[in-house]
């Protein structure tokens, strides 16, 4: 993996430092050492008398001494060896890296505004109140209508995490029927947990009264275990439901109440700015090597209406059904939509058109003996 | 009564009802695709190395050069001290001052290395940063990169920029200078004429105030240097001491425009960024374009578009606007009902009315509903034996 040659780099770099540091710092010692040296045998009394011109003599030595140290060059040397590494470093970096990345990006100016909005948006689905305060106080926006809907989602949230299922219990409470819509099993999920909490407390009779009020009878497996792990109440930890003392249940009580709440605020639990930034990353690599080997296609980049180059993002950026069809290679659009041949093979309708002459005659399907009659394909809808 | 074994490893698999008895944790191997997907965006990241480096290397060029030249006076006050006649008193007077300032240098060394290594580990703590990435906690990375993009990491160095930038808006180039002095050898190499550019400024402003002979005197000392390499430009401006700053004479009117302190500003930001190994345009435009590029497709823009598309966003939709769209060049289906890739695990069931669902998701509800199928888009209800199968190459 390339991080280990740009690690490996500099590494020797930060090592060079040291020793060019350490380098300097011994020639200053010994200089200063030998300075001290020379004043002191200046100051010897003894030798006061016998020669008046003693200090003279030793202050030559002296320079004889600090020339043969050379101390300019040898802070010199050690800083040669540096300012090679130095200067190693950046073209390592820009060989592994890609040392530009604005050269796949449009001259548009994006209207500040907005990205400001989406931004405060981030901090504030992020639960980030006051650097989203913060960030709109400075910008001078507008105060977000996000803002308060996520507040309350973070308040449940954060009672959750301090294991208070209380606010967590209310909400699910009051958006029950949404929460069944969706199919969802949170509140389940939450009175369980409520439950083994009593458990826990040593409150068997107390978890059982909570269970019968609580926990609808069609969980019945759910509630089985539940009442079951009342037997090990107090050493559960070496119970074959060791696994309620799990803290990951309450972490996926807070993923799946997040969840919940947005899809009933009409927001995606992924914040958009984020999703959009992590698709930029699998896009720029793509897109830069494009850029890089068309150098002067740079003039089109400007005003081309579909990208250049397919761009494949992983799954989970895959959010409609793309059709395109295997033989022009185009994709479907309304005015072209895919058919199904009766042989379970689907084209576009243009292919279609002209395989049959506009209907006018059957023909072979491309990819398996059928033959097709162009008034037996069926338009689909994905 | 059955007891099932329950480990933590599902614990969570108690609390859904028809949870199965045992799931083995299933470690799925992680495709390739991926692994290049994630070295490849690793690779984006030239900026957050290059400009703590940059900064790093700029301190030990600093530091070099002042204790390099605090050593060599050191050495030459030997040098003369031995070369002339001083009495013993003066010769110890000396002698001690220079052991003084040897030790407050021992002293500076030792602040300059350590504030040398703290740079050096940001520049390390940057790259552990890159190399923590890997495909398992890929997302949190993910939230950590954008929370950086947003940060400014570097804000020091911006803090730096700003000086000059806003010098230059008031019409003031001494800190742009200092700043061009102190990079000289470096602007130097990339051939940078920023500093050439200043001066004409200056030039143009004397001759705009009318002080011709302070002109002449600045432009022989400042601007004739330049003139190896830039006479052409050199000449252009000069010749402005023939004109009044309200010249209607074309060629030279341009010249006293104030718009060229916003192309001076301009220019500055360019030779920081290069000087840094910074992009221009701020790291959150770039990915926002690419995602959005990436993300535009036709359906994005339609009425009811699914939530998890940040494109069903009005906002993002605005700054998509002026942006191209993606392109494929294989189909790819998304199950309306589960949202799941249609392929051939999970293979495209076509309803008699032409309506595609996945197979997973169609037989779950058909399970449900003795054998029933309802159209989620148009309320047609059907048997799950009325299906046929789509192929998609
Ligand atoms: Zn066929």
């Amino acid at each position: 993996m390339e991080v280990k040659t740009v690690k490996d780099a500099f590494d020797r770099v930060a090592k060079k430092q040291k020793l060019s540091c350490s380098k300097t710092q011994e020639t200053v010692d010994r200089l200063s050492r030998e300075i001290e040296k020379a004043l002191n045998a200046i100051q010897e009394p003894t030798t006061d008398t016998d020669n008046p011109l003693l200090h003279k003599s030793l202050v030559s030595d002296l320079k004889k001494t600090v020339q043969e140290i050379a101390p300019s060059n040898q802070l010199e040397a050690a800083h040669k060896e540096l300012n090679v590494a130095l200067s190693k470093y950046p073209k390592v970096l820009e060989k592994t890296l890609n040392s530009d990345i604005s050269k796949a990006y449009r001259n548009v100016e994006f209207d500040l505004h907005t990205v400001h909005q989406i931004i405060a948006s981030f901090f504030y689905g992020q639960g980030l109140f006051d650097i989203g305060d913060c960030f709109i106080s400075e910008t001078g926006e507008p105060e977000s209508s996000a803002r308060e809907s996520f507040m309350e989602m973070y308040l449940i949230l954060k009672a959750l995490k301090r294991r208070d299922l209380g606010p967590a219990l209310n909400w699910a409470a009051s958006n029950s029927d949404k929460l069944e819509q969706a199919n969802s099993d949170l509140e389940m999920k939450l009175h369980s947990l409520h439950f083994l909490k009593i458990a826990q407390d040593k409150k068997s009779l107390d978890a059982v009264n909570y269970a019968r009020k609580h926990i609808p009878i069609y969980s019945d497996r759910g509630l089985q275990k539940l009442m079951c792990s009342l037997l090990w109440n107090g050493n559960l930890d070496k119970s074959p439901y060791a696994g309620f003392l799990s803290p990951t249940l309450w972490t996926k009580a807070v993923k799946e109440l997040t969840r919940q709440y947005c899809n009933l605020l009409g927001e995606s639990p992924e914040s958009p700015l984020s999703v959009t930034v992590a698709a930029g990353s699998q896009a720029l690599p793509p897109l830069l090597k494009y850029m890089n080997l068309m150098v002067n296609k740079k003039q089109e980049w400007q005003t081309m209406e579909q990208l250049p180059i397919p761009v494949e993002l992983s799954e989970e950026f895959q959010f409609h059904s793309v059709f395109v069809c295997p033989v022009t290679k185009e994709q479907s659009r309304e005015d072209n939509p895919p058919m199904r041949l009766c042989c379970g093979h689907v084209l576009c309708k243009q292919s279609i058109n002209r395989m049959s002459k506009n209907g006018s005659k059957s023909f072979k399907c491309p990819y398996c003996p059928s033959d097709i009659d162009a008034s037996q394909c069926r338009q689909l809808y994905f | 009564m059955e007891i099932d074994p329950v480990t933590n490893g599902n614990a969570d698999a108690i609390m859904t009802e028809s949870a199965p008895t045992i799931t083995p944790p299933t470690t799925t191997p992680v495709p390739s695709s991926r692994l290049s997907q994630l070295t490849e965006s690793l690779k984006l990241e030239h900026q957050l190395l290059r400009v703590p480096f940059e900064h790093y290397k700029k301190t030990i060029r600093t530091n070099h050069r002042f204790f390099e030249k605090e050593v060599s006076s050191v050495v030459s006050g030997v040098g003369d001290l031995a070369d002339s006649d001083w009495s013993r008193d003066d010769t110890v007077a000396r002698l001690s001052s220079l052991v003084s300032r040897l030790q407050g240098l021992k002293r500076k060394l030792e602040e300059g290395s350590n504030v040398e290594n703290l740079q050096a580990q940001r520049c390390r703590a940057r790259i552990d940063h890159l190399e923590s990435a890997d495909v398992e906690n890929l997302t949190e990375w993910n939230n950590t990169k954008l929370k950086r993009i947003l940060d400014l990491v570097d804000i020091d160095i911006f803090r730096e920029a700003k000086k000059v930038i806003d010098a230059l808006k008031n019409r003031e180039v001494a800190s742009a200078l200092t700043w061009c002095a102190d990079n000289k050898t470096r602007l130097k190499k990339s051939k940078s004429k920023f500093e050439f550019q200043l001066r004409l400024q200056e030039f143009i402003e004397l001759v705009r105030a009318e002080s011709y002979n302070q002109a002449i005197l600045y432009g022989r000392k400042h601007v004739a240097p330049w003139g190896a390499t830039h006479m052409k430009e050199l000449q252009h401006v000069v010749a402005t001491l023939a004109f009044k700053s309200t010249t209607e004479c074309t060629k030279y009117k341009g010249l006293f425009e104030l718009r060229q302190w916003d192309v001076l500003v301009h220019q500055f930001k360019q030779e920081f960024c290069k000087l840094y190994g910074m992009t221009m345009e701020p790291l959150l435009n770039i990915y926002l374009q690419a995602g959005l590029s990436a993300l535009k497709t036709p359906y994005g823009f339609e009425e009811g578009c699914t939530k998890e598309d940040p494109l069903s966003q009005e906002s993002f939709r605005k700054l998509a606007l002026p942006l191209p769209y993606s392109k494929q060049h294989h189909s790819k289906l998304v199950c309306y009902i589960s949202k799941e890739l249609m392929d051939t695990e999970n293979p495209p069931q076509v309803l008699p009315n032409g309506y595609v669902y996945s197979t997973k998701a169609l037989k779950e509800m058909a399970e449900k509903n003795e054998g029933k199928v309802t159209c989620p888009r148009t309320g047609l209800v059907c048997n799950y034996t009325d299906l046929v199968k789509a192929y998609i190459s």
